[in-house]
């Protein structure tokens, strides 16, 4: 409709692709402790609206990390191979965590840049009813 | 006195067509057209804003989508309303135009 309406629908693309990231961070920590789990990434796309609006964000295919899963010793372990090791997930907490982190101020941006555009557009409004 | 009288009522009555509205050119680009559509941009937004608040209530719609319908209807209804108001403040300037 107009650009502050545009605006708004970007901007709510934004949140949505960061609480998208979200999960499946949530997901990849859920599954720290999984054997043979392998970490999610999420890629971010540009996308066109329906409605003409170009410029959103939206979330591509989830892939797997391919990196060397983690070699845990553990006899014990009913999934553990001849020399005693099992294969655990390739998930680092710390990685994850800090993901988490940016996936926050990301989407703290986008509800920022959102109130803005609702700020800017009242306070046209405003103007026209002096 | 009465022949001044009859000639103005006569130019009045000449110079009336001049202030009738123009009928529309169908579908063209008219003020009435244009404020038909934005009428009609309005409807949708708040019908869409309708749609996904329930469809949230029900658990189909994230969030995100309904935040972003409710800001939507927000601005266009704020939009409305104010230009509603110029309108109608236009409009009482003129009835209280000493004539």
């Amino acid at each position: 409709m107009s650009d502050f309406s545009d605006s708004l629908s970007v901007s709510t693309s934004g949140l949505k692709a960061q609480a998208t990231r979200l999960r499946h961070l949530s997901e990849n920590i859920a599954n720290a402790d999984t054997p043979g789990y392998r970490r999610k990434t999420v890629p971010f796309e540009q996308a066109f609206g329906a409605e003409g609006a170009g410029g959103e964000v939206r979330t591509g295919l989830v892939s797997l990390d391919r990196s060397e899963l983690e070699r845990i010793h553990d006899p014990a372990h009913p999934l553990a191979d001849d020399s005693g090791h099992y294969e655990g997930s390739n998930v680092d907490l710390v990685i994850e965590i800090a993901d988490a982190r940016e996936a926050q101020r990301s989407y703290e941006a986008n509800l920022k840049l959102f109130d803005q555009a609702r700020q800017m557009s009242s306070a046209l409004m405003d103007l026209l009813r002096r | 006195m009465d022949i001044q009288a009859a000639l103005a009522a006569g130019r009045y009555a000449a110079a009336r067509p001049a202030t009738t509205p123009d009928a529309d050119p169908p579908g063209g680009s008219g003020a009435g057209a244009a404020f038909a559509r934005a009428a009609e941009d309005f409807a949708s937004t708040l019908r869409r804003g309708e749609t996904t608040a329930m469809a949230a209530m029900t658990g189909d719609a994230d969030p995100h989508a309904l935040v972003q319908a409710l800001a939507q209807s927000e601005l266009a209804l704020e939009t409305v309303v104010t230009v509603r108001d110029r309108v109608v403040e236009a409009y009482q300037e003129i009835l209280r135009m000493p004539v």
